[in-house]
């Protein structure tokens, strides 16, 4: 939908189609969430489970706003938002930096690049001792997990990038003389806005994962151990409001990246 | 007068493991200010190893490349080059495109910009300024490219097949701009075709080249009246020469045609 939007708009002929399909979509967006509420109090209220266990959104609603209040929940919010951002500021700049080494030479991509590919998808958790071990109980351990995380699909998808730039661009450019600094900047960097976006997409994500699964696991601070601990004295409400805030912030982080780190022009928008 | 562009000797091997392949025998050649030349050959015939070694992208060969008389190897800013596939920058509107070489050599915004607005214009793309390739058809984003390499304002035009991915009727009318453009500028450009109706409408001389290793076969001047357009289609004697040129171009087309079933079956 946005698509056929912002292609309509920028060819200055809006389609007739497009506010009517604009509003069916939304409405069934609206829908799918008021059907999803619906479904969580239908589900809390019947009986099937714990008691407690799905509490009423109102009472999600209203341990959201306690903590939103609280002076601890904002500490411990600090604290993770901290982890988070430095663990991808390192992930996503190493990431990109051996992306470009792999990608930039046949024979160090043909080396390295096999051990990225299947070390990848293992859950870096497995590091998390190791990792203690090396950095101890705190930020340090947390940060270089989820830097860990997010450093795998930022060097591959970079990697990539590099190798699928269309070669008959490179062409064009060494027909017009271009130097290799004009080159970098010029053809290879717009090229490869694409595969970075993803990287950061991805890269977010996991570094957040990261970041939470080592606070869970051994930690005195940050969102995943506070929500741990509504966990242990059966505050659900305040646990799930604990979690509905991570929701936001990642979603709100990829918005970010979405509408920042984009080509100009239509293209971008349907790849 | 020395020619603008001279091609002398020029040829070239290509070296694998099981040993050489050679792809062209000497040619040479002498195309002069303002001259349309076409080469036509079947697939295989060396015809784009020729196109790559005078545009300065392949540096290994014999022979030598001579732009007003001084020889040059590699890319020269005198020889502009446009391909056969998708070359537009996506991420570029059509006039960042255009102006694109003259970013790179450093020309002012303003002017780049009001130099690219002419050539667009030539290309008759006025109006298109700001859009994007994928808003653009395929003929379109082939104009862009075609106004990109004369923004760089190469003496000589090198187009590698630049209409092969293109629809018949779209082809015809790119044809009319480039002898347009050929004819304002007084543009020297060398045109590598499959096409002999194409080669024949553009050309003052059409190459006929011949199956690996390419050499000319025959050099067909073509005496037909400029102005032209493809109105020119219909005429009696265009009919005449791209019979001749068939009759020419039949035998080693069929030449490549059994080498590569031969390669399929053996």
């Amino acid at each position: 939908m946005a698509v056929v939007e912002q292609v309509a708009l920028r060819s200055g002929v809006r389609p007739a189609a497009a506010p009517a399909a604009f509003w069916t979509v939304t409405r069934l967006r609206v829908a799918a969430i008021v059907v999803i509420f619906a479904l969580w109090e239908i589900a809390g209220s019947s009986g099937f489970f714990y008691s407690g266990v799905l509490p009423s959104s109102l009472l999600i609603f209203k341990a959201f706003v306690g903590l939103l209040l609280s002076a601890s929940f904002w500490f411990h919010a600090g604290v993770t938002g901290f982890e988070v951002a430095a663990a991808f500021v390192i992930g996503i700049s190493t990431g990109a930096l051996t992306g470009l080494i792999l990608g930039a030479n046949r024979y160090t991509g043909a080396v390295f690049e096999p051990f990225l590919h299947y070390l990848a998808p293992t859950p870096k958790i497995v590091f998390l001792p190791i990792l203690l071990i090396l950095f101890g109980v705190g930020v340090g351990s947390k940060i270089s997990l989820g830097a860990i995380s997010c450093f795998f699909p930022m060097a591959l998808s970079v990697a990539a990038g590099v190798r699928q730039v269309n070669p008959v661009y490179l062409r064009v450019g060494r027909t017009f003389n271009l130097t290799r600094l004009q080159t970098v900047r010029m053809i290879y960097l717009p090229a490869l806005i694409p595969p970075i976006a993803s990287g950061l997409r991805i890269g977010l994500g996991i570094s957040i994962v990261g970041c939470l699964m080592s606070e869970i696991k051994l930690s005195r601070a940050g969102l995943g151990f506070s929500a741990m601990e509504y966990y242990r004295i059966f505050d659900i409400p305040s646990m799930l409001a604990v979690l509905v805030f991570i929701f936001v912030c990642a979603a709100a982080g990829n918005v970010v990246i979405d509408r920042y780190v984009r080509l100009p022009g239509p293209q971008t928008a349907r790849a | 007068m020395t020619p603008v562009l001279r091609i002398k000797d020029v040829a070239k091997t290509f070296w694998t493991p099981n040993g050489g392949v050679r792809a062209l025998e000497p040619i040479s050649l002498d195309i002069r200010q303002g001259e349309f030349i076409s080469i036509i050959g079947p697939s295989g015939c060396g015809k784009s190893t020729l196109m790559n070694i005078v545009g300065g992208l392949i540096e290994e060969y014999e022979g030598e490349v001579l732009v007003d008389g001084a020889a040059v190897r590699g890319c020269h800013k005198e020889i502009g080059m446009v391909f056969q596939e998708e070359s537009t920058f996506p991420w570029r509107t059509a006039i960042d495109n255009v102006a694109f070489p003259l970013e790179a050599a450093g020309v002012p915004r303003h002017e780049r910009l009001k130099r690219a607005r002419e050539l667009l214009k030539l290309v008759g793309l006025d109006g298109f300024e700001q859009r994007f390739p994928s808003e653009l058809s395929g003929g379109m984003r082939q104009r862009i490219a075609i106004a990109r390499t004369l923004a760089f304002q190469p003496r000589i035009l090198l187009m590698d097949e630049p209409f092969a991915a293109l629809d018949e009727q779209t082809r015809l009318l790119l044809g009319d701009k480039v002898l347009q453009i050929q004819q304002e500028l007084n543009q020297t450009t060398m045109l590598i075709t499959h096409n002999i109706a194409e080669a024949v409408q553009l050309s003052d001389r059409v190459l006929i080249m011949t199956f690996r290793p390419g050499r000319i076969l025959r050099v067909v001047e073509i005496d037909l009246p400029r102005p032209r357009s493809s109105k020119l289609m219909g005429g009696e004697k265009f009919g005449q020469y791209v019979a001749a040129i068939w009759e020419d171009l039949r035998d080693e087309a069929s030449k490549g045609l059994q080498e590569m079933e031969g390669a399929r079956t053996g």
